[in-house]
């Protein structure tokens, strides 16, 4: 590789599973960490279930598309980590590595016999992430989470939704994504000390705990004011204000209409795009943009006052100019006038119909082994000197352990079949796949 | 750069300058409250954001907004015109002592005024310049105009968020509120800076940095992409819960108190979550037929999935209040959560244990306020607010006469000019 990588030497030793924490390790990955993930088949999470196996392919640990790009740039060592050789394994690993991760509930670790003191004592100076649902302090501390629940628990569901609705919420774990970045934020800030200063240290990332702080302004609403948000119109859908309820700021940023998604042609599930007029010379644009209809004429949309008052009527009448055109279409126009619009937008269409992202290579292809050739989804930052590159497809289970036992640990050949005979490289009664064979060979 | 000592964040000793509006403050909070020297530079009077509320006691002023507020803590603050050639000399004498600079303009801006980074690390080789800009620097939509709401769409988020057809018919696709496109930007802008500073501690090196809005929030959507480029997928939106190529059972129930719990069932309906579920509900008298044995059947189980979920399960939820639910369940091993107004958040015993709530002085006003905490505990290196959102120009006379040394004149004379 022609150009160096920022974490170029940097180790991590990966205990994380599921979502959050593999996501934080992937991008370490991408940046040029080494990632070791340590995996066991018999309590895999992550790999298995999968929904996400492509249709005609048998699903198993090595088929999950979903697992495969989330770790992608990682490499895979299958250990017992339960048994005293595989614990003694691991801290030889961790002896010549600079980060720990691991998203396991709080005592995990630390039951196994790999509290941080512990790692102190193998690596004075590493620095060790641990990822919980609810952090390692506080009474708390054993609770357990999921992203749907962390969002509920942290107040992240409630912002989201029409008023007089149940919550919408999230569609999905956005705190196991955004978890997984706050996993990467604290390895790097943590590692930055470290090399300034010399000291690793233990940092208590918690995913409920990471959700709050993401709603400031609310929660600043309530202890400087002593306004909730459990109030008419919250949340005001994606309207900037609900109509007929007090006027009071969103959270959203500056109150204003038109704001709102609209429907446009055909009309299918996804066929909507948003549109947003920050100012009158934007909503006067629109009403360019729209043709200037006869309605749009009206001094009750000839201020933003009006407008958010009449905004049913408002949102009607562009719904029905917006329902003559297609969504790309639309947003095109609106942005060559100098309008705030964009379309809704489904994975199909990011990876298909998207042109910024296409331009911007947001999806390559990459080979995998047990799954073909699949696109990868890649950063979303450019860094000139030391670009972030997915550089190997996601590990089959296994598939460096005799590369990290004998190439970087130094045990012997004989070790490592010993290790596969006795049900620390792999357990002893399941079938191993092809290329743990030919590893033995 | 100096020692950072035990007491101090993990970013002791670094400096960044901030020229960002709503898309990047965020993220200089982040550096800010980690112990980093954010200096924020405003223009004369003062960033638009400052004009976003709520505002202190309902009363709109640029000194008031408590948006301004919480994403500008433990930075300092001055004012400076870049569009004039004086305003221009002085922001390169201040970059020329950073680390980072974090800028959030239209592409091309800073070049048109000759600060881009080649211009500017003339002075400072281990300079990092972040441009966090809604679509990065390149492409076709480089110039469009964006909003929250606007990356909410094109990136995805609306597209996995709404409502069950039988809850709200024809429910839009629905965009969550709290600003959380920004907060998606600056997440991965602070991770790609941090990568390029642990660069430089190495290398020496400093680069530049282009990171798209865009781009983060359509990394941000869990399995979306995953379910379409492996299956060719495309999921549906439910309430409460996660989009799905097809319906799922639903795990949002409205408690006694009128909040909702969001109630999974990890790993399922089966006969061992059945038997936990039926003592869960049974200390309330709620679980009905559920200890039968015959619900120690797979079969049974799945033949009766709706009499479970939608009647035993929602019925026994209706029964209790929200905070209740959560924290019984959780003694049981099952992973509930309240779906939490954030003001709830206040009386939160773990986040109390956790010292979660600061105390943030506003001298100005002779008050003080409560803020949210961290989001992890640097046990080696702590996270803290140093200071309230600094005032328009508020460290103008510290860091123009203090530290770059302009006498008291020369400022006066760059205020009265529009340069300060």
């Amino acid at each position: 590789m022609s150009q160096p990588r920022a974490l170029e030497n940097i180790r991590v030793v990966d205990f994380s599973w599921v979502r959050a924490g593999p996501w934080a390790t992937r991008w370490l990955g991408a940046l040029g960490a080494e990632i070791i993930k340590i995996e066991w088949p018999e309590t895999e999470r992550g790999r298995l279930p999968s929904s996400t196996t492509p249709q005609g392919l048998d699903v198993n640990l090595n088929t999950s598309g979903n697992f495969s790009d989330t770790n992608v740039n990682k490499k895979s060592l299958s250990l017992n980590v339960r048994s005293a050789k595989g614990l003694e394994i691991v801290k030889r690993l961790i002896a010549i590595s600079d980060i720990v991760i691991e998203n396991f509930s709080s005592r995990v670790l630390q039951n196994w016999g790999l509290g941080y003191e512990e790692m102190c004592k193998i690596k004075p100076d590493i620095v060790y992430v641990s990822m919980s649902g609810y952090g390692h302090t506080g009474r708390n501390h054993a609770y357990t989470t999921f992203g749907p629940v962390a969002q509920a628990v942290a107040g992240l569901t409630h912002l989201s939704g029409l008023p007089e609705q149940p919550p919408a919420g999230w569609g999905w774990s956005y705190m196991d994504d955004t978890g997984g970045m706050y996993g990467a934020m604290c390895a790097l800030t943590g590692l930055y000390h470290r090399n300034m200063t010399g000291r690793g240290q233990h940092i208590d990332q918690a995913q409920m705990v990471s959700s709050v702080p993401l709603n400031g302004p609310a929660l600043l609403d309530f202890t400087v004011n002593g306004r909730g948000s459990k109030r008419p119109g919250f949340p005001p859908g994606n309207r900037a204000h609900w109509p007929g309820t007090p006027l009071v700021n969103n959270y959203r940023g500056p109150t204003v209409a038109p704001h709102n998604a609209y429907r446009t042609h055909p009309g299918g599930y996804n066929d909507w795009c948003v549109i947003v007029c920050h100012a009158d010379e934007e909503w006067n644009q629109l009403v360019r943009v729209m043709g200037s209809p006869s309605w749009a004429a009206s001094d009750k949309f000839a201020t933003v006052a009006g407008r958010l008052q009449h905004q049913e009527e408002l949102d009607a009448h562009i719904e029905a100019w917006s329902l003559t055109l297609g969504k790309y279409a639309l947003t095109e126009l609106c942005q060559a006038a100098g309008v705030r619009a964009l379309p809704v937008q489904s994975a199909e269409d990011r990876v298909e119909h998207d042109p910024q992202l296409r331009h911007r290579d947001m999806y390559l292809p990459m080979p995998h082994s047990a799954l073909g050739v699949h696109k990868v989804q890649n950063a979303p930052f450019k860094l000139s000197e030391t670009p972030a590159v997915n550089s190997r497809p996601s590990p089959l289970i296994g598939e460096h352990t005799r590369e990290i036992v004998e190439g970087l640990l130094g045990y012997g050949h004989d070790d490592l079949r010993a290790g596969f005979d006795d049900g620390t490289f792999w357990p002893t009664k399941r079938a191993r796949f092809p290329y743990q064979e030919d590893m033995l060979l | 750069m100096s020692d950072a000592q035990q007491g101090q964040g993990p970013l002791t000793g670094l400096r960044i300058l901030e020229l960002s509006d709503e898309k990047g403050q965020f993220c200089g909070k982040l550096f800010g409250d980690l112990g980093a020297d954010v200096i924020k530079i405003e223009p004369p009077d003062g960033e638009r954001n400052r004009h976003v509320g709520p505002f202190l006691d309902d009363i709109p002023h640029p000194e008031r907004s408590l948006s301004f507020w919480y994403y500008n803590t433990s930075k300092r603050g001055i004012t400076l015109n870049l569009e004039t050639s004086d305003g221009r000399a002085l922001f390169r004498r201040l970059a020329a002592t950073a680390d980072v600079i974090l800028e959030t303009f239209r592409p091309g801006y800073l070049a048109s005024l000759r600060l881009d980074f080649d211009s500017l690390r003339a002075d400072n080789p281990g300079l990092i310049l972040c441009s966090l800009t809604p679509f990065g620097q390149t492409g076709p939509w480089r110039d469009y105009l964006s909003s929250d709401l606007l990356h909410m769409a094109a990136g995805g988020e609306m597209a996995s968020c709404g409502y069950d057809e039988a809850d709200v018919p024809n429910a839009p696709p629905i965009a969550p509120g709290g600003g959380n496109a920004w907060h998606m930007g600056c997440h991965y802008a602070y991770m790609a800076i941090m990568a390029a500073l642990v660069f430089r501690t190495v290398s020496g090196q400093g680069q530049y940095i282009d990171v798209s809005i865009h781009e983060a929030c359509a990394l941000t959507t869990e399995s979306a992409i995953a379910n379409y480029v492996y299956r060719g997928e495309v999921l549906r939106r439910q309430t409460g819960r996660h989009h799905a190529p097809g319906p799922t059972p639903r795990t949002q129930f409205r408690a006694k108190d009128g909040t909702y719990v969001t109630a999974l069932i990890s790993g399922g309906l089966n006969p061992r979550n059945v038997k936990n579920l039926a003592d869960l509900m049974d200390v309330y008298g709620m679980a009905g037929d559920l200890k039968d044995p015959k619900y120690q059947d797979p079969a049974v189980i799945a033949a009766h999935t709706s009499h479970i979920i939608d009647g035993l399960l929602a019925s026994f939820i209706a029964s209790v209040p929200a905070e209740e639910v959560y924290h019984a369940a959780q003694a049981r091993g099952f992973t509930w959560g309240a779906v939490r107004a954030p003001e709830a958040l206040l009386d939160d015993a773990h986040l109390q244990d956790r010292n979660f709530w600061k105390t943030v002085e506003h001298p100005e006003l002779g008050r003080s306020f409560v803020y949210p905490g961290e989001a992890a505990i640097y046990n080696g290196s702590p996270w803290g607010i140093s200071r309230r959102a600094p005032l328009i120009g508020e460290h103008n006379t510290e860091i123009f006469c203090g530290e770059l040394g302009l006498s008291r004149g020369e400022l006066s004379v760059l205020t009265e000019t529009r340069v300060i």
